[in-house]
Parts: structure tokens; sequence; C-alpha cells
């Protein structure tokens, strides 16, 4: 990749100085763009705030005063209301049990094959990577058909397992993992080696340790992803009270529902702790991201 | 960190690192150790795509066990001339080319321009970014809510601007309109992440040598920063081309893929005939035949790259 | 056990206190979650489809029981009506985790049951506690069963029906001698006759109904046309196109005899109809009876339901539809948990007067004859609809809120718009069976 950029970058910049502007203009500029910028950002929360301000109101006059937030004051009344007519705590428990066990498991197995993979020669390595790497290229979320015959047959319909076994087949927390030990100076594994600790040892102990930052990333990604998920959950999980937060929320969407404070409400509530998270984490989950575009 | 490509060339199947052991105990571990998450890998991800290969050539009920009977190639056959599963194919199509532009273009824009702000990156981030951690079924109750004709926001401003208020629910266009609008508002943050990690990647001293060659903001941007920029639009591209082609919560949380199925995506399709009308075997053949087109397009993307790179690559070969 | 106790503890604090007093009370959606089994989070676990009105009249009908029935819960799941109702019906009878009572359309019947996700009624429990089919309207029973085994107790008969301006038939001259129905007509003549009237009367139009993106309104108005003269337009389960193509013309013909000329706008879509009909530009009105209470709110209109009379056939015929109660299949349900629903089922079928407040026809002839359901009005007056009932064709693609609604409507709508002639319509009518007779159906229906 590198070579790319160096290799274009000269050529193209050396006929780029035909037209220089004024000496102010730089500054002018770049105030510009500053402003054009900061308006983008603030319309684009635009959604989060108009959601709250409905939350907080009564609808009758929401109804006559739609676009007064101020009009008519506030009050938590549809949030209580949202609380008791839906089983919002239910639906929160398990996508937190989903979520949680998903963050356990993948982080677990998928370190794992990423030591075995980075730093031990082994028959079938070749094909595991071969076969990881295919993965890659799939889009799983195509295939939920077959996959719902699969799990109907393995009588795993209705379960948290059926939501948690995909992400842990997820190859690309494999590849951030075995990315990560890569780094890791093969001195340092080699000396606890010749001190005679196990594979087992050299992993769990030398190896996990020092892995935070790509263990961090893995855990709040997939995290993020299975709490998010929707086709899948959606046909997995039907019993009202055994639904995750997006699902469950999502029958609130086919009701004509003329309800818009106590829906708002609903919808503060589904994101409200990830938009905590995210504030929390940010650094890292934008970090992740970038690493390794998973969507 | 460099984008995407770090995780994506790593995978070179040559063990060179490995160090030199004792074979044997090498062996067992790293059988033992990768064992967990390949049992969960074939089973799990490889196994529904065998699956959905033998199923499609049975006439499968979805909520029955047992396969059914064997039907040989007519699933295959009857998906292939059925223009519903065309329409719903083109209607993910339609999706990507409403969505990708605009989510290309626009992010490059603002990664750019904030890229050159001191101040408020982390402010930049969080505004763009947050949209895309929330469900997809949240966004669309929020979004649902700002389309409600007569009192919501969308409405007020369409009319406010004096522009007519299309029918966002009820009409192929206004619903196209409104599904572009909210997957704009909730995805935007990803590629805007993945430009802006590409753009603390190039050194400061090219535009520091470009103003010294006299070159405004403007063509530095237009001149370095773009062109650098390359390989990351060619990613951000291939990226958003293949999750556009994967929607779905989108159009059926707002649409239900309708009306009168006039936005239904292909995803819904293999929704509606395999869950809906039981139908797996014939489901199946639907995926599989998706399946292979998405499999084609991320191909053809690589490949591409690659031929692009190694024609980079050789005349940078000859010059040093 | 104390793992369980130590895991619930632990989740407890990650979801915060207001969780864990619901785990305390009731752990058992967590425990089916990590060990696949059904969540019983109430006695009774009910779905349906019912919103505004219905939906009220549901929730009254579950509070009737409860109060009956102190110490049994009920939990009713209300799901968006049609295809995502069905389909999560289904998903979850698949899972193993299906409620214990559904409501089900009868003319969606066929796939349900082909697929083996119902329990026969006759192992639910509910027969000896005298729900017989000697207590049914016959059309709604036979309706019920499969191949001979019934899988759903029917709960009401919904027909397509007409709707009158009194004041307006009264102006035309059509209100029978004690003014509380219209004069006998006798055929499509008479019935043209009657519309030509009311559009003299009303000086706008003589009948409306929902046209535009509305199929399955079409649909019902062209089945129950079409009746009078052939049989269903599939048969064999839904895998031979038998239609009558002379039948189906002159049904065409007559369809548009009326939007045509003139005595029926021939686009309107739902709320245009409603309106039209609610200020008196209308005389007549074409349409489920379950728009009854919406019509009731009308200020100063005074209208009445009767039954459509014999239009192209011999004798009358009422497009309808039935609700009917269903036990999804569960291998785990407890013998205590199928009690509670057989109660339940009785408890609906008994409380079904509430339900005909709706507008429906109680199928369960107790109730049917009953001084609290004869006591309503219009109702009482289109109960032999409900016996002239002419359900969906059986196929697996057939039934309430169908694609095939969907297909074979868009058609029919081409037709009442007056864009295709009734030949080409007929023509049009074939290739769109066809391509759903031709499909493979994913159970065997026979």
């Amino acid at each position: 990749m590198t070579t790319t950029i160096i290799t274009t970058a000269p050529g193209r910049s050396a006929g780029g100085t035909t037209k220089a502007a004024g000496v102010d203009g730089p500054r002018l500029f770049n105030r510009l763009c500053a402003t054009c910028l900061t308006l983008f950002a603030l319309i684009w929360l635009v959604p989060f705030f108009w959601a709250l301000a409905t939350s907080l109101r009564s609808d009758g006059s929401i109804t006559q005063h739609p676009t007064s937030p101020f009009a008519g004051g506030w009050s938590f009344h549809a949030y209580s209301y949202a609380w008791d007519h839906y089983p919002i705590g239910w639906w929160y428990l398990n996508s937190l049990v989903i979520s949680l066990l998903a963050v356990v498991f993948t982080v677990g197995f998928c370190s794992m094959a990423g030591f075995a993979l980075a730093f031990l020669r082994f028959r079938g390595r070749g094909v595991i990577i071969a076969l990881v790497t295919a993965g890659l290229m799939l889009p799983t979320e195509a295939l939920v058909l077959p996959q719902f015959i699969e799990y109907r047959s393995l009588h795993l319909l209705g379960t948290y397992w059926a939501l948690v076994l995909p992400s842990i087949a997820a190859p690309v927390s494999v590849f951030v993992f075995h990315a990560f030990f890569r780094g890791i100076p093969t001195p340092l594994i080699e000396a606890a080696r010749i001190d005679g600790a196990s594979w087992w040892r050299v992993y769990a102990s030398v190896c996990m340790p020092i892995s935070r930052p790509a263990a961090a990333t893995v855990a709040i990604l997939t995290f993020i992803n299975s709490w998010n998920a929707f086709l899948w959950p959606l046909l997995v999980l039907n019993q009202t009270k055994s639904q995750t937060i997006p699902v469950g929320l999502a029958s609130l969407v086919n009701n004509s529902n003329i309800q818009y404070a106590e829906v708002m409400a609903s919808s503060v509530l589904g994101f409200l702790p990830l938009i905590a998270v995210f504030l929390v984490f940010q650094r890292q989950i934008t970090q992740g991201i970038a690493t390794t575009g998973i969507r | 960190m460099t984008t995407a490509v770090a995780t994506r060339s790593v995978p070179e199947p040559v063990a060179d690192t490995a160090p030199d052991r004792p074979a044997d105990s090498g062996r067992r571990a790293g059988l033992l150790l990768s064992a967990p998450f390949l049992i969960v890998y074939l089973l799990f991800l490889v196994g529904p795509l065998v699956v959905g290969i033998v199923l499609s050539f049975f006439n499968t009920t979805t909520v029955k066990s047992g396969l059914g009977g064997w039907v040989g190639l007519s699933n295959y056959t009857k998906v292939c001339r059925d223009p519903l599963f065309w329409d719903a194919m083109w209607h993910s199509v339609l999706f990507t080319l409403f969505t990708t532009p605009p989510l290309v273009v626009l992010a490059l824009a603002a990664a750019v321009l904030a890229s050159r702000m001191r101040r408020g990156r982390v402010f930049y981030r969080i505004a763009f970014f947050a949209p895309y951690v929330v469900p997809s079924s949240v966004v669309a109750l929020i979004f649902l809510w700002m389309y409600t004709p007569q009192v919501g926001l969308f409405t007020k401003v369409f009319s406010g601007l004096g522009l007519p208020v299309p029918d966002f629910i009820g009409s192929t266009s206004g619903g196209w309109t409104a599904v572009t609008l909210m997957t704009l508002w909730w995805t935007f943050g990803f590629n805007f992440v993945l430009y802006t990690a590409a753009l603390q990647d190039i050194p400061t001293d090219v535009y520091e040598a470009a103003a010294i060659d006299g070159a405004g903001p403007w063509q530095q941007i237009r001149t370095i920063t773009v062109p650098l920029l390359a390989p990351t639009t060619s990613l951000v591209l291939i990226l958003q081309i293949l999750a556009s082609l994967k929607v779905f919560d989108q159009i059926y949380l707002l649409l239900g893929g309708g009306p009168n199925q006039s936005t239904r995506p292909v995803i819904e399709y293999i929704y509606d005939t395999g869950f809906t009308s039981y139908r797996g075997g014939y489901g199946a053949a639907a995926t599989m035949v998706y399946f292979v087109i998405i499999v084609a397009v991320s191909a053809a993307w690589y490949g591409l790259r690659r031929w692009r790179a190694a024609d980079t690559a050789a005349p940078a070969g000859t010059a040093a | 056990m104390s793992g369980a106790m130590a895991r619930r503890r632990f989740l407890g604090l990650g979801a915060g206190a207001a969780l864990s007093a619901g785990l305390a009370a009731c752990s058992s959606p967590l425990a089916s979650g990590l060990a696949g089994a059904q969540p019983d989070t109430a006695d009774v676990i009910f779905w349906n489809l019912f919103t505004g009105g219905d939906g009220a009249n549901m929730v009254q009908m579950e509070q009737d029981f409860r109060k009956a029935h102190r110490g049994v819960t009920v939990e009713a799941t209300i799901l968006g009506w049609g295809n995502p109702y069905y389909t999560k019906l289904a998903l979850a009878t698949a899972s193993g985790t299906p409620p214990d009572v559904g409501i089900a359309h009868l003319s969606r019947l066929p796939l349900l049951a082909a697929a083996g996700l119902l329990e026969p009624v006759s192992r639910t429990g509910v027969m000896e506690l005298g729900v017989t089919a000697d207590r049914f309207t016959p059309a709604a029973w036979q309706k019920a069963g499969v191949n001979g085994t019934v899988y759903a107790v029917p709960l009401d008969t919904h027909p397509f029906v007409l709707f009158y301006n009194v004041d307006l038939a009264r102006k035309a001259g059509l209100l029978n001698a004690a003014g509380d129905g219209l004069k006998d007509m006798k055929g499509g003549a008479d019935f043209t006759d009657a519309v030509k009237a009311m559009k003299d009367a009303s000086g706008h139009y003589g009948a409306v109904m929902s046209i535009t993106a509305d199929p399955s309104t079409a649909w019902r108005w062209f089945s129950m046309v079409y009746s009078g003269l052939a049989g269903p337009v599939v048969s064999d389960a839904g895998t031979k196109v038998s239609v009558d193509d002379e039948a189906m013309r002159e049904t065409f013909a007559f369809l548009q005899s009326l939007t045509n000329g003139g005595l029926m706008p021939s686009e309107l879509n739902g709320s245009g109809a409603n309106a039209l009909f609610s200020t008196g530009k209308a005389g007549f009105l074409f349409d489920g009876e379950w728009q009854i209470p919406s019509y009731r709110l009308v200020k100063d209109l005074r209208f009445n339901v009767v039954p459509f009379p014999a239009l192209l056939g011999p004798k009358p015929v009422a497009y309808a539809d039935s609700h009917a109660l269903v036990v999804p299949h569960n291998p785990r349900r407890s013998a205590a948990r199928t009690a509670n629903a057989a109660r339940f089922i009785k408890s609906l079928l008994d409380d079904s007067a509430v339900w005909a407040g709706g507008g429906h026809i109680p199928a369960w002839l107790p109730t049917q004859t009953s001084k609290a359901f004869l006591d309503q009005t219009p109702q009482r007056n289109y109960v032999q609809a409900a016996f002239d009932a002419h359900y969906d064709p059986p196929a697996w693609y057939t039934g309430a809120g169908s694609d095939f609604q969907n297909t074979v409507g868009a058609t029919i709508i081409e037709a009442l718009a007056g864009r295709t002639s009734p030949k080409n319509a007929v023509a049009a009518m074939r290739s769109d069976l066809k391509r759903y007779t031709t499909t493979r159906p994913p159970v065997t229906m026979k």
C-alpha cells in the first residue's frame, strides 16, 4: 500500500501549483469549512434530540404543536408507560446475556485460534488459514435460510446459543488476534518455552495479558454487532419476552402507532445504553472499525 | 494502523514466523488451540453454506423436519425465471445506486474537512458515528416518526422549504427517499471513520511541501489528499456496495418492501419465499443465486485491485 | 441450582437494580433462552393480530376470562396483521416456542395444517368442554377441517356485505315495507337498477368500494360474484387452474357495467370510499362488516347492513373468512397448559357476543342464537351470510393478506378501473393463477 502512495504523490502534486489563493484565502477557507462541517454535524445530531424531546412531551401537545418542542411542558410519563407496557427489561436482559456470551466465547476461541495460527506449525494450518480467509468474503447474513434449517435440526432455535454461535464463527476476529500476535517478538515466546512453559501457558499467561488492545477491539465490535443484529434474532427468538432489544422494539413499528411520545421513549431507551457505551469507548470503537472494516 | 488493508492482507499461508520447536508439542497444541474455533466455524459458518447447497436441490419445507423430495435443478430454473426474484435483485441494486454515491462522497468530504480542523475532531467523530451504533429498529422508529404526515419533522422541513412533501411511506418514490435518507444518517459514520483513519496516515510534510509550492487548501485537497485516498476510496466503495446489496433492515422496517413489493430487496424475497411461504428449498436456491452474485462482485474487486496493484508496482519497480 | 442462582445474581448486577427485581420474580425466559424450553411467562400465552376496535374487544374478552378464572394468567401478544403474523407463528412453532393459543384465518389454515404446525382440535381437550361440530355454523366448521381432521375452533364468520344509507334508500324507494331492510332483489339486473336508483337519490354515485391499491377488497368482490356462477378458481389443493372462462368473462363484464357506467367510481381508495359513503354521496358501500364500528362514529349517518342478494347465479353467495382459535403444535407443552388453553378457547367462544360488537357473526351457535347477540343490529341482519359463506379455495398460497390475493387482486383492479377488457382480464387471471398452480407446493396438501 505504502509504495503506491509514495509513487503517486510527487507526480501529481508537481502539477498542482498553478493557482495560489490570496494571502487570507487558506484561513478563510478553513473557517468556512469549519462552519459547514459543524453545521453538518449538528444536523446529524438532530434525530437524537428530536426523539428525546418528543419522548418528554405529551401526545396531545405533539399533534397540536409538532415543531415546538417546548410547548406543553415536559414529563417522564411516556417512559413509565413504555416500561410498563413493553417488556423492555426482559429485552435488555436478553440482549445483554447474548452479547456477553458472544463476547466471552469469541474472545476466548478466536484468540486461541489466532495464537495457534501465529506461532505454531501444525498439519492443516494452511488449510485453516485458507478456509478462514475465504470466510471473510462470505456474505453470511444472506445465509439465514439454510442457517435456520440447520439450527432447527440441531434444536437450537429459540435459545440464546442460536445467536451466540454465529458471532463466534466470525473469521475477522481470528485475524485481528493473528495480526496482533504476529507483532509479539518471538524471543519473548522462546524465553517462556525455555522456562518450560507449555504452549497453553504461553498463550494464557504470556500472550493474552499483553494483547488487551486486540481483545478490546474484538470484544467491543462483537458486542455491538450482536447487540444490533436484527434479521437473525427476528427469525430465531419469537416469544415476546425472549426477544432482544432491536427485535422487540421493531414490533412497535408495525402497530399503526399514534402514541408518538411512548414510541420515542422506547426508542430513547433503546439507544441510550449503546450511546453510553459508545461515548466511553468511542476511540477504541472507531479504531476497531478502521482496522477491521467489519460492518 | 492502516485501514482494513492490514487485516485483509495478513492471511498469507506462509509459516515463516513460527519458531522452530520440537514439532510434536507444537502440532498437538496447535490443533487443540484452534479446535474450538474451527469446530464452531465449520459447523456454523461453513455448515449453513453446505446445507444451503444441499437444500437447493430438494423441496424442503422450512418449518418441517426432513429434506423433502429431490427436485434436481428445478429450483434454480424457477428462481432464474421468476420475474419477482429479478425485481427484488434490481431493488437491491437500486438501493445500492441510491445510497453509495452520497455515502462515499459525503464521507470523503466530511473526513477531509474534519482532518483540517485543529479542534473538535472528537465532536465530529461522535456526531457522525453515534448513529451507527444504534440498532436499525430504533433508527426506523425515530425516522418513521419524523416521516409522519402532517406532524413529522421531515414533513415540516420539506414544506417549510417550499418543497413538495413526498408520501414517504405510501409511495414508491417517497419510500426510496425515506430509506435513502435514513440509511445516509445511519451508516455515514462508518465511511467517515475509514476515511479519517486513512487521512491520519498521510504524512504532514506532503502538505507542507505543497504549501511551500504555493498550493492553496483547495488545491491541496484536490491534488494531494483525494488522490492519496484512492486506495481507501476503493475499499470504502466495495465495502459499501457489498453492505448495500445485503440491505434488509431499513426497507423491511420502514416499508415492509411495499408499497406492493415495489421496494422489496432480495433478502426480503428470500425471507418471503423461505419463511412466509415455507419454501425452504426454493429459498435456498434463491440464496445461492444471490450468493454467487455477491461473491462475484467481491472477487471482481479483489481481481481488479490486484491487477491495479501489479500495474502500479511495475513502473515503481523499474524506477527504483 | 446454586449455579443458576449465582448466574442470576451476576446478571442482575450487570443489568441493574430494576431488572434484578424482575429476575427474582420469574426467571423462565432467561432459563429457556439458555436451555431452549418454552418460557412459561404466563399460564396461557395467546397471540393475535387485532388492533383498533377488534383489538379492544379481544382485550375485553381476555379480561373476562381472567375474572372468571382467578389464578390463570394470560399473556396476549399482538403482532402485525397478515404475513408478519403468520410468519412469526410458523417460525415460533418450528422453534419449539409457540404460543399456547393463536388466532388464524380459516383461509390460511390449509398451509398451517399441512405443515404440521397445528394440534388437531381433538387432541386439545376442548371437545371435552362441549365444543363440538354441531354447535358451529356448518360452513365455518367445515372450513376448519383439512382432509377430515379439524385443526381450528372457528370464532366468527366475517363476510363481505352490502352497506346502505337508510335515508337514500328510502328516497330511492328501495326499503321494504317494514323499513328494516331492502326490497327483494333477484339477480344482477335488479341489483343494477337499485344502484341506479341510489345514484339518482344521492346525486353523485350509486355505490362505492375501495379499489385503488386495495387488492383484497377487489378480490372479495370479484370472488363473491364469480362464486355465484362457478366453482373455485383453483382445485386439487391449488395445483390446477379450474377457471370457467365464460363465467369469469361474465363476472368481469358485470363488475365493469357498474364502474364504467358512472354508477360507481372506478378509481377510489379506502378513505375516498369512506368519505363518499359517510357524507351521503353514495347509497351503497361494498365492504367487510368489520367496517361497521368505524361508520358508527360518523355523525348523522344512518346506515344498515345486509347480505348481498344473488347477483349472477341463482343463489346468494357471501365471500367470507373466519377468525379461528388454534393450538400450535408443541411437543413439550404440559397437560396442564393444554387444559388452560382449552378453557381459554371455550371462554372466548362463550364470550363471543362481545366479539360480535366488531361486526362479526359468532360461529358458536349458542352465542349466535343468544339474546346478547340477537339484540345487536345490524349484525343480526346478515347471519345468513355465514351459512352462505364461500372461502378462498384451499391451497398453500391462498388466504387473508396473502401474496395470492395481492396478485389476482391487482388484475381485478385493472378490470374494475376499465383499463382492460373482460376477455383480457380472464387471460390475465389465468396467467396469474398458473404462476401459483405450477409452483411446487412446499408441503403435500392432499
